[in-house]
């Protein structure tokens, strides 16, 4: 079972969050299948994913910043464009969840 | 005592690792490392202890480099790949060429868009080579149908040739800190100007050690039957440079079609040449019926090569890097298919044989003898 990395070994400042990890990514977080930040927004999550586990942001992002174009975040059910983007506000208890879009071929 | 003769074949589901003796008589394959993730380059550095580089171009998680130390037994990412640096505001979106720098660990990387990327640590960190990467000309580029692709990469001494689809030739010869473009006599069939100062669609340059002032191109041809402004343009797809590539001029003429995308030197006669045909429309064998044409003069004469090839019914393409050839005074060339086959030529390409038949696509080959 991958480990849970949880908020008290990641302090910060605004809502506990839990982050969901793709198997694919999950290297680039010791293993990690969810891990328990102290942020307020999604854009700041990637920011301090990138602070933490540059490598995983790195899986996430361009070197633009820019969410690559086959992941998809989730904001509990919703999907960050039909929130506020990287602005959307995050709650306590909320969980985003990466995954990457359907492809074939 | 080299003994062992190693292919790196790159594929739309990842790398695979062909190995057999110098007699060449059975090959076993390992892989895909990298699995699922397309690789449309690799290097075999068989400077000192062999390493076998490959990009594995993951369209979900971004570039990653891998690195072999062992033969291609197994394969590690490298600690980074190349990246633009934040500001930039553009975003790697393929790795299009690997090839060996001047020093031992040194790596120069070709991408999408085009740019050139350097490594002084065999892989592990990255620097864009600004001169090009960063040259006026640079956002001026257009991509081609594979992308805006730094796709060809050729070092002689302080000399660096850099072949971009499209963006044509460049050239430097400061060790690469400066580059200008270099097309004079290559052609463009998509632009009103038949022969641009830059823009062309390059699709492959090479040259011979022995005679570091020839080059060859493999250049975006088919355009004969073009009647829009600028008129016709036949034989722009296939050049030669004798002047270290400041001007070229066509060796086309005997080609079935001057559309192709591989073009490889033999490798000890640099007056040997071969290349690929295709129907400039379709992008498939003329016909449905393969073959490898090699020039044993320059290019003042083509020889159809099929001999074992399929006689109908085949409408591959032979991508860009998906042709090389051995080092044996003997050598044998091989190239793969977008239909998943490996095909090696004995005797400089006389007699052919299907190595492996049911690969999944495949974007390059690259042998070594190790």
């Amino acid at each position: 079972m991958p480990p849970r990395l949880n908020a008290s070994q990641h302090a910060g400042s605004g809502s506990t969050i839990s982050v969901y990890i793709p198997s694919p990514l999950q290297k680039c977080c010791r293993g990690a299948s969810e891990l328990s930040l102290r942020v307020d927004t999604l854009g700041a999550l990637l920011r301090e994913l990138e602070r933490r586990y540059p490598a995983l942001h790195q899986s996430i992002c361009d070197e633009t910043g820019t969410v690559r174009r086959h992941i998809n975040l989730f904001v509990n059910h919703h999907h960050m464009r039909d929130l506020d983007g990287l602005d959307t506000h995050l709650a306590e208890a909320d969980v985003v969840t990466i995954m990457t879009a359907v492809s074939g071929g | 005592m080299s003994d062992k003769i190693l292919l790196s074949i790159g594929t739309k589901k990842g790398l695979f690792i062909a190995e057999s003796s110098k007699a060449r008589r059975g090959f076993t394959l390992r892989g895909p490392f990298g699995e699922g993730v397309g690789v449309y380059s690799a290097l075999i550095d068989a400077r000192g202890a062999p390493r076998i580089y490959a990009s594995s171009c993951n369209p979900f998680f971004g570039m990653k480099v891998l690195r072999s130390t062992d033969l291609g037994k197994t394969f590690k990412e490298t600690k980074s790949a190349p990246a633009f640096p934040k500001d930039d505001g553009r975003a790697l979106a393929n790795i299009w060429s690997i090839e060996a720098g001047k020093d031992r660990k040194e790596l120069l990387c070709g991408v999408e868009p085009a740019s050139l990327f350097r490594s002084r640590d065999g892989g592990d960190s990255w620097e864009l080579v600004p001169g090009i990467s960063n040259h006026e000309h640079a956002r001026k580029w257009q991509p081609g149908n594979g992308g805006l692709c730094m796709h060809t990469i050729l070092r002689d001494g302080h000399r660096v040739h850099l072949g971009i689809s499209t963006g044509g030739h460049y050239m430097s010869e400061d060790g690469g800190e400066t580059f200008k473009a270099a097309n004079r006599g290559v052609g463009a069939g998509f632009t009103p100007d038949p022969f641009p100062e830059f823009g062309q669609c390059v699709h492959k340059i090479a040259g011979h050690k022995d005679v570091p002032g020839r080059l060859y191109m493999q250049n975006h041809g088919g355009w004969a039957e073009w009647d829009g402004p600028g008129g016709r343009r036949p034989n722009i797809g296939v050049l030669r440079s004798d002047d270290h590539g400041h001007t070229w001029r066509s060796i086309a003429k005997g080609l079935p079609s001057d559309f192709g995308f591989p073009l490889v030197v033999h490798p000890h006669s640099p007056d040997t040449l071969y290349v690929v045909p295709l129907e400039p429309m379709t992008r498939t064998c003329p016909g449905g019926v393969p073959a490898i044409w090699r020039s044993d003069n320059g290019g003042g004469s083509w020889k159809k090569l099929s001999k074992g090839l399929p006689k109908k019914d085949s409408f591959f393409n032979v991508l860009r890097d998906a042709m090389d050839i051995d080092s044996f005074a003997a050598p044998a060339l091989y190239f793969g298919t977008t239909t998943g086959q490996l095909w090696m030529g004995r005797d400089s390409g006389e007699k052919w044989e299907r190595l492996f038949d049911a690969l999944p696509p495949i974007h390059c080959v690259k042998v070594a003898v190790v």
